[in-house]
């Protein structure tokens, strides 16, 4: 995937713009920060989750951080490829590292999120 | 104070090197009434010979334990333990370190416990094994936990021949997940199969078996674990006295899923009751699960073999309220005191004390028979602990063995409050018993 | 280094039996063919073999008596030796737990008379000694909560935790069934009492609660937050990781606290042993005390028993009584020291890490530039543009002889990142400070000068950097996990023996 079709929000995950059911996944500047992703906890296909509800655990060597829904809807399929392959996080965070498909109930929380230029720029000014 | 390395002289120095004028300028975030005034009420500074002395005294309110023989187990047993343990331990790297965050100054502590994962996986037959939480009653209490965990139900059978302080513990950890407990009643001393069948439902998270029992039986491991896992309840094994693990089959074979044991046996002191140590064998794929820390084989950047914590993900540092368990300090030091032990009986040692264990029971309990002043109270097979009914009252009998200079079994009906076992008595032999001993010990009780 | 397994040796024996091993007694007649095992494969080495493999192994660990071991949170101080020898009294080691009363008087008296003497040190009521570790307290004392106010007739679902808490506190809190909210904490480093207003609610339990907190900052502002707590109905609970700083200045149960655990393995000075055992004391309140796990020792005038809180009691935290042996070291230490004495050790730790946050404030900016407790959390956030994280600066420390500080912990956003936490004892003298200090002094020259020498550090250690993902990814979990993998992992000796 271009990194470039995707809407980003502040905590670093992905979501496919103007799709549903759409990828979701984390940054690159997400990845690099977690370090080596050594376990991944994915949910049960079908669950319905609301927006700030959290998808997937990921876990490194020394930290572990949730994914969080950036819209509420139905979780239509997991990547589940990335229990026996975590690392695939580190090696493709914006294609074969994707994490969950959503089916979006509202899309109006997206409005909200930055597209790919805005994000780089986020990162810039986060850099302190 | 000989603890403390600073000199007046030095502490005002630093504190105008800080830039206050007195140590109440550092604490001046601290309103003046919620200050402590005054000083406490604590007895002391005692010198090195006065504590010395202070400590000589309430030793001696106690009994004379560096002479008396315990005839009682119970949980907690004494085993000869070879002075080159205590003389290691006393080894500051070992003590006085910390938990191994840092690896490269830690793989002393850090080799130690993967080598006792070694032994305890060989011992239990286990593909996985924690060698460290507090207890082997916390470990019972954690292994239900896992069960609740890994069967996402809530419902547990615990035998009736658990050690009473495990099932306690058990019921304390389980309170807050309003956990439905269902004691299994006892036949013959053992968990009777026909009776678990009978209580064992769908909705079953776990089967819980001290095996040697409380009463010191040899349960039937491996039927009741098929009865469990025909269920799809996993069957959790406690083994309370490990040396038992010498001589008797290993949970693994008798397809246990998780074994809670208790370590004390393999190198620790009686203490009055602690710390000894537990420790979690488990199915390779219940590792997410278990609680605790757990050591692993990497390389270092030379491509030295070398051992970390690893699978750190699940405790609660990283996992905060969504870790395994809150479990933090562990047993650290009992790890390298087990490791020690186990290393220095060896293959031949170990087997043997268990065989003289359960040989020296043996002889006792025949003999104590024989001697017509005790009956048997269950038709069982037993490791170094055995219930034997008096025929004369408890009370006489123990003031006659501590006069003797040994310690006396536990009156179990008084005990666990059961008047069907009014009058009997726990017996522990170890290896630590002579021939001539157990002989004066019939011939104590006989008279 | 090679495992034991590894020098075993066929036929060699570290251990002997009596001679007479009762052999008429046959163990077919004993056990069972449904129980009978094989013979399990340990190893085989003589006595010697086996000391010298352990003294070897301990070379590869630092204690506190190879140097200083700043540890913040974890308070590493010197480990007095007669304390050792007072445990190891052989009518101590060797008491039964199940020994009849009358014949372990001393332990007994020991156990009460240390509950009276940390009632007195933390202003609390009554102490069970049995948890096992601060943990096993933590958990304990929210056990005791919940039955509180079940006990009530009251449903409270949820506990406030401050996202500068030890990981132990909302997992104790998890562990007790309760929901964790986390409360921020605000830009002086202390607890946001609007934000506690906010969240205190009829449905909280409580609050857990570090003082001085995990910052290692003093939070003056206790009475209010005790107020805002019990104005609600709520207890406030008193972790007592940060207890060496407060020794006769400040006490729990004089500031609102209803709860509170000990760490002896901290601030009582008995050793950490390389992650236990250490124990942890639950003190509370009067009207707490009828849910103390069982049992509690009690003194009638004459003797001393255990005894059974009754119905209200939260059960057994563990089998016996109490990690006893570590209470004879707490005991001791508290009776070396004397009143004056306690309220000395806080004082001086508390100048010593304030000596070391000033020395090195300009080079390793604090997360809070402010006076601290007994430890300062410094930074090293102003390297990371060089590419030089706290782990490498951590790293770099061993190279000069020291242990690390506690590194990326406390950890919460935006304030305490990239955090190194120095705890420096009271059994520390200025000059070892002093030469620490240097050492961390040039250690950010090294950073700018030669950051590739921080990444790569340690060098002098006798292991390097360890590869903590290939440790998950490809577990190896005992000896017989590496057995079974021995043709793929393929290790030259050097890298076994050395």
């Amino acid at each position: 995937m271009n990194p470039e079709d995707l809407l980003f929000t502040k905590d670093h995950e992905w979501i496919e713009s103007g799709k549903s059911p759409a990828r979701i996944g984390i940054s690159d500047y997400a990845q690099k920060e977690l370090t080596d992703i050594v376990y991944v906890e994915l949910p049960e296909p079908g669950t319905e989750v609301e927006k700030g509800a959290s998808l997937v655990t990921l876990e490194s060597v020394k930290a572990t951080s949730d994914v969080y829904a950036p819209a509420p809807g139905k979780i239509t399929a997991v990547n589940s490829d990335l229990e026996d392959n975590p690392q695939k996080i580190n090696e493709s965070p914006y294609g074969e590292g994707w994490l969950v498909e959503l089916e979006i109930s509202d899309s109006a929380p997206l409005d909200e999120l930055m597209d790919y230029a805005a994000y780089e720029k986020y990162l810039k000014e986060e850099e302190v | 104070m000989r603890y403390i390395a600073n000199t007046d002289q030095q502490k005002r120095e630093m504190l105008k090197e800080i830039g206050v004028s007195s140590f109440e300028e550092l604490i001046g975030t601290i309103p003046e009434e919620m200050r402590f005034r005054g000083e406490l009420d604590i007895p002391g500074p005692l010198s090195e010979a006065e504590l010395e002395e202070e400590f000589a005294d309430l030793a001696k309110r106690n009994a004379d334990f560096t002479s008396l023989k315990p005839l009682i187990g119970a949980g907690a047993y004494k085993h000869h333990l070879p002075r080159a343990i205590q003389a290691l331990l006393g080894r500051e790297e070992f003590y006085t370190s910390y938990t191994p965050y840092q690896p490269e100054l830690s793989q002393g502590t850090l080799q130690a416990m993967f080598e006792l994962q070694t032994y305890l996986a060989r011992l239990t037959g286990m593909e996985v094994v924690i060698p460290s939480v507090y207890d082997g009653a916390s470990a019972t209490a954690e292994a239900a936990l896992m069960s609740l965990r890994l069967t996402r139900k809530n419902r547990i059978i615990i035998s009736s021949t658990l050690h009473p302080h495990y099932r306690s513990v058990v019921e304390t950890y389980t309170a807050p997940h309003g956990t439905e407990i269902i004691e299994l009643p006892y036949q013959d001393g053992l968990v009777a199969g026909p009776r678990l069948e009978k209580v064992l439902t769908d909705d079953t998270a776990a089967v819980i078996v001290q095996s040697p029992n409380f009463f010191g039986g040899i349960e039937k491991i491996a039927e009741l674990a098929g009865l469990a896992h025909a269920r799809s309840a996993l069957f959790i094994q406690v083994v309370a006295e490990s040396i038992s693990l010498g001589l008797l089959k290993t949970p693994g074979e008798m397809d246990v899923d998780i074994v809670a044991g208790e370590a004390q046996s393999l190198g620790m002191e009686l203490s009055f009751g602690g710390p000894y140590n537990g420790y979690l064998g488990a199915r390779k794929k219940y590792l997410r699960q278990l609680p605790g820390r757990i050591a692993g084989e990497t390389v270092d950047r030379d491509g030295k073999r070398v051992f970390v914590m690893t699978s750190r993900a699940r405790e609660q540092d990283i996992r905060r309220e969504k870790a395994t368990s809150c479990i933090c300090s562990n047993h650290g030091l009992n790890i390298i005191a087990s490791d020690i032990y186990l290393s220095l009986l060896g293959t031949e040692g170990f087997y043997q004390t268990a065989l003289l264990n359960t040989r020296a029971a043996h002889y006792l309990e025949e003999r104590l028979v024989a001697s017509g002043g005790f009956e048997r109270v269950f038709d069982y097979p037993f490791f170094n602990e055995f219930l034997l009914r008096s025929k004369k009252p408890l009370p006489g009998i123990r003031a006659s063995l501590l006069e003797a200079g040994f310690l006396p079994p536990l009156a179990l009906g008084a005990f666990i409050g059961d008047e069907s076992l009014e009058n009997t008595a726990l017996f522990c032999v170890t290896e630590i018993f002579s021939r001539e001993k157990l002989n004066r010990v019939t011939q104590l009780l006989s008279t | 280094m090679k495992l034991i397994f590894e020098k075993s040796i066929k036929g060699r024996v570290g251990y002997s039996l009596p001679a007479d091993r009762i052999e008429e007694i046959r163990v077919e007649d004993c056990i069972p063919p449904y129980a009978r095992g094989r013979k399990k494969d340990l190893i085989e080495a003589s006595e010697v073999d086996v000391v010298r493999h352990f003294t070897q192994l301990s070379k590869f660990n630092y204690g506190i008596e190879d140097g200083l071991y700043p540890l913040g949170s974890c308070t590493m101080k010197y480990n007095p030796k007669v304390n050792e020898h007072l445990a190891g009294l052989g009518n101590f080691a060797n008491a039964h737990p199940f020994a009849p009363a009358d014949t372990v008087q001393g332990c007994l008296k020991l156990m009460h008379d240390l509950s009276v003497l940390l009632c007195r040190i933390t202003g609390m009521d009554a102490y069970t000694l049995a948890p096992a570790a601060g943990a096993h307290g933590e958990l304990a004392g929210i056990l005791i909560i919940r039955k509180y106010f079940e006990d009530r007739g009251e449903q409270r679902s949820k506990m406030l935790v401050p996202d500068s808490a030890h990981g132990t506190n909302p997992a104790s809190s998890a562990m007790a069934g309760f929901k964790v909210v986390e409360l921020k904490s605000n830009k002086s480093g202390t607890v946001d009492i609007g934000e506690l207003e906010r969240l205190m609610d009829e449905d909280t339990a409580g609050m857990m609660l570090t003082n001085p907190n995990t910052v290692g900052l003093f939070d003056g502002r206790i009475d209010e937050i005790a107020k805002i707590v019990h104005g609600k109905g709520g207890l406030l609970y008193y972790d007592g990781a940060n207890l060496n700083a407060t020794l006769g200045i400040l006490r729990p149960g004089d500031t609102g606290f209803d709860i509170v655990h000990l760490n002896l393995h901290k601030t009582f000075a008995t050793p950490h042993g390389g992650g236990g055992p250490g124990a942890g004391p639950v003190g509370v309140k009067k009207f707490l005390s009828p849910y103390l796990p069982s049992p509690v020792v009690v003194f009638n005038g004459e003797n001393y028993r255990l005894r059974d809180p009754g119905e209200k009691s939260i059960g057994m935290m563990r089998a016996f009584w109490s990690n006893f042996s570590v209470l004879i070291k707490a005991y001791a230490w508290i009776l070396s020291l004397g009143g004056k004495g306690l309220r000395e050790v806080s004082e001086a730790s508390v100048i010593n890490a304030n000596y070391v946050l000033v020395k090195l404030k300009d080079y390793y900016r604090p997360s809070y530039d402010r006076f601290c407790a007994h430890e300062c959390v410094l930074t090293g956030r102003d390297y990371k543009k060089l590419g030089v994280k706290t782990m490498d600066i951590a790293k770099r420390l061993m190279d000069y002889g020291y242990y690390p500080p506690t590194i990326y912990f406390p950890h919460f956003k935006p304030y305490a990142e990239e955090t190194m936490m120095v705890e420096p004892c009271e059994s520390e003298g200025k000059e070892v400070l002093d030469d620490f200090i240097a050492v961390m002094i040039k250690i950010s020259e090294e950073a700018r000068s030669n950051p590739e020498l921080l990444r790569d550090a340690p060098h002098r250690t006798r292991i390097r950097r360890t590869d903590d993902v290939l440790a998950i990814r490809r577990p190896i979990l005992h000896y017989d996990d590496e057995l079974r993998l021995k043709d793929e992992l393929n290790y030259r000796p050097e890298d076994i023996n050395f």
